[in-house]
């Protein structure tokens, strides 16, 4: 084998300077989340007040000692209220740190939201003196006040259903937990028959037997049910669900889904489905995000995306999904190339290595948004008005 | 549960048979015998013949195999009899019960302290990792657990004890000092106690921090990075419930290890430290022995120490079952 140049080595100087440079953006941001800041500092108005949150140019990077890597770089899109909004894209294009950076939950101090906003239309905050609706700004926001939000507006359900519930508390204790941090007066019995009820809301068919049980006791379905009891515990206006069937069997997989797009309806509530799995997103989402290498390349509605994908990259995922009419002696397509490093990424389109509708404008720095339909928007030069 | 106790239990005599008989192997290895070592200076010049060495080795119990020899006191310790020490001149039980509390005291102390510093000092540098605490308190403790207690405590007495004056270099209490059998003059001897006991404690504490220390500090590292640390913060629980809830309780499971090496420890007395202050603690009084090879005193105080280690085994697998919730002890 062939050592390629200058790719994944780094001199023992260059080493030292990232370490160095590292330490020190990591000590600011850090400080940044301590700040005692008014309420003005980190508040916002929303552009739309249909929407729940507003997402906007928001950039979220991580320390490595190889380099700063740019996980979330300039993501824009909003989540209307009651609905579901997908977000699709393959391993490591940033969905899951975007999901978590809207919940202040990125592995700090490594991982750290350095620019943008993120506006969450919340109802306790009242106007301002023009009469328009006020918002936090999550970016700005101190980690002190992130726990008001967390776990009663904003909630999130989470990829791993087995090893999320802490072992060695109860399940009881565990759901019980959420109603005493956000109804501090509420007494014990209270908050038993809450969760008790949660439980059956989520279709557990003993929930006074899980209640008393501790999570090994528990299939996985069962803890991803106990999960989004969790999710639905404190009412929020927002359920984040990162990939939550992925680890689970297909019957399962279907069971949690319809679950959760009831409870959405039930609740009232918007959802970020977070997933890689194209048939979950044409079956639950309204809207649908599509991320490539922590960049959104494609925005719509779910027939948009599906009906008439315009990015080079959708339609090659869309033509990578096996269909049950295709023919079984083709080997199934799979987009050529790979992902860029995201290590010092170029000011170009991070696909045209892999796109095959390259063109001579694709060698300029990255395309611009552009909205193709009210509804729809695609970041590549193949749809750029001359 | 029972059962599995009763199971142990069985499994534990075959354990001490065991080390019994290879203590008693090693002890009679050993160069010397009790009475060449007390009896030298006589044999030397004669005063002593062959034949009266003879008598006496059997007078001791120190004639005929090590096998014979072996049989012959574990057929006395069924009985219960754990023999009369060669050095003290007194039952080994007694010497035992007597100076065990000395030792019970300072070890109950320094194991409470050492907890109390080295826990939080090992989670508080786990949530600060790679910071200037995280490395202080790491460089430190490390310099704690790499310096041999015989050296350390004699800095110690050098320093603070003879330098400074400020401590009495040795014993348990002032020597030249009678104290009246009322209500006053005991508080008065244990308060003398408690200041003599001042730097030996300060010097085990320090000495064992590190290792308890760094094994918290790697726990809760591990626990932190769990899922559910992240489901935990996420249900908006500040970072304090975090910690000192969802992380230390996951934190302590690894911890109950730790119960095993304890029982022995609070028990057994520090052969080392005792020695260096002159403290007549259990370990002292072994080391002492052992030095003239009192065969009834060491044989009795190793079983005592392996008896205890099996109990704190045992006892640190029931732990588990208390603290974790996944383990069922099997039948």
């Amino acid at each position: 084998m062939r050592p390629k140049k200058n790719t994944n080595y780094i001199s023992l100087k260059e080493s030292r300077q990232i370490i160095k440079h590292n330490i020190k953006q990591m000590r600011y941001y850090e400080a940044q989340k301590r700040r005692k800041l008014t309420q003005e500092e980190y508040t916002s108005v929303m552009r739309d007040e249909n929407n729940i949150v507003e997402i906007d140019g928001l950039k979220t990077c991580f320390f490595t000692d190889t380099g700063t890597v740019m996980s979330v770089n300039g993501v824009s899109f909003d989540i209307p209220k009651n609905k579901i909004v997908g977000v699709v894209g393959e391993s490591g294009c940033g969905k899951s740190v975007t999901s978590l950076s809207i919940m202040q939950l990125v592995q700090a101090p490594q991982g750290q939201t350095v620019a943008g906003e993120i506006r969450f239309n919340s109802d306790d905050l009242g106007t301002n003196e023009e009469g328009k609706k006020l918002c936090y700004d999550i970016v700005k926001m101190p980690t002190r006040e992130m726990y008001k939000i967390r776990g009663k507006d904003i909630t999130m359900i989470f990829q791993e259903p087995m090893t999320s519930l802490n072992p060695v508390f109860t399940i009881g204790y565990q759901l019980d937990e959420v109603s005493f941090v956000h109804t501090p007066d509420m007494t014990k019995e209270a908050a038993k028959a809450y969760s008790i009820e949660l439980l059956k809301k989520v279709g557990i068919s003993m929930p006074e037997h899980v209640y008393k049980s501790y999570p090994h006791e528990l299939s996985g379905g069962m803890r991803q049910r106990v999960m989004i009891a969790m999710a639905i515990a404190g009412k929020p206006k927002l359920i984040i669900a990162d990939e939550p069937t992925t680890a689970l069997d297909v019957t399962i997989q279907a069971q949690i889904l319809e679950l959760l797009r009831d409870l959405q309806k039930q609740e009232g509530c918007s959802v970020m489905l977070i997933t890689h799995d194209l048939g979950v997103i044409a079956e639950m989402a309204d809207e649908v995000v599509v991320m490539y290498a922590g960049r959104v390349i494609e925005r719509g509605t779910v027939e948009d995306i599906f009906l008439n994908p315009l990015h080079p990259y959708t339609v090659g995922l869309q033509k990578s999904k096996p269909l049950i009419d295709s023919d079984a002696n083709e080997p199934l397509y799979s987009i050529p190339g790979q992902v860029p490093n995201p290590i010092n990424l170029p000011n170009a389109c991070y696909f045209k290595n892999r796109c095959n509708r390259c063109t001579k404008a694709c060698s300029g720095e990255y395309p611009q948004t552009i909205q193709v339909s009210p509804t729809h928007s695609v970041a590549c030069y193949l749809y750029a008005k001359e | 549960m029972v059962k599995y106790i009763l199971k142990r239990l069985g499994i534990s005599i075959v354990i001490l048979l065991g080390v019994s008989l290879i203590i008693y192997t090693l002890v009679r290895l050993m160069p010397m015998n009790y009475i060449e070592t007390t009896y030298r200076e006589k044999i030397s010049i004669g005063e002593i013949s062959e034949e009266d060495y003879q008598n006496l080795l059997k007078l001791y119990g120190l004639d005929g195999s090590i096998v014979a020899g072996y049989f012959r006191w574990l057929g006395n310790m069924i009985k219960g009899d754990l023999g009369n020490s060669f050095k003290y001149r007194v039952p080994v039980t007694q010497v035992i019960s007597e100076h065990m509390w000395v030792s019970f005291g300072i070890a109950l102390v320094a194991t409470i302290l050492q907890f109390l510093i080295a826990i939080p000092l090992g989670i508080s540098s786990a949530t600060h990792q790679y910071s200037a605490r995280d490395y202080t308190v790491t460089v430190f403790t490390m310099i704690g657990l790499s310096l041999p207690t015989y050296f350390f405590g004699a800095i110690v007495i050098k320093v603070f004890a003879v330098d400074l004056g400020w401590f009495d270099p040795s014993g348990l209490v002032d020597t030249g000092v009678t104290y009246a059998n009322t209500f006053a003059g005991q508080m008065q001897k244990f308060g003398d106690i408690i200041y003599h006991m001042i730097l030996p404690i300060t010097v085990t504490v320090l000495l064992s921090l590190g290792g308890l220390m760094r094994y918290t500090r790697t726990n809760t590292l591990e626990v932190l990075n769990a899922d559910y640390i992240r489901t935990a913060r996420a249900k908006g629980l500040s970072e304090k419930t975090v910690i000192y809830k969802h992380a230390f309780r996951n934190t302590l499971i690894p911890l109950a290890t730790l119960l095993a090496g304890i029982i022995p420890g609070l028990f057994g007395g520090m052969m080392i430290t005792e020695q260096v202050f002159d403290i007549p603690g259990i370990g002292n009084m072994a080391y002492q022995a052992l030095l003239v090879g009192d065969i009834p005193f060491v044989m009795g105080y190793n079983m005592f120490l392996a008896i205890l280690t099996v109990i704190g085994t045992l006892l640190s697998d029931l732990m588990y079952a208390v603290v974790d919730p996944r383990v069922k002890l099997g039948k």
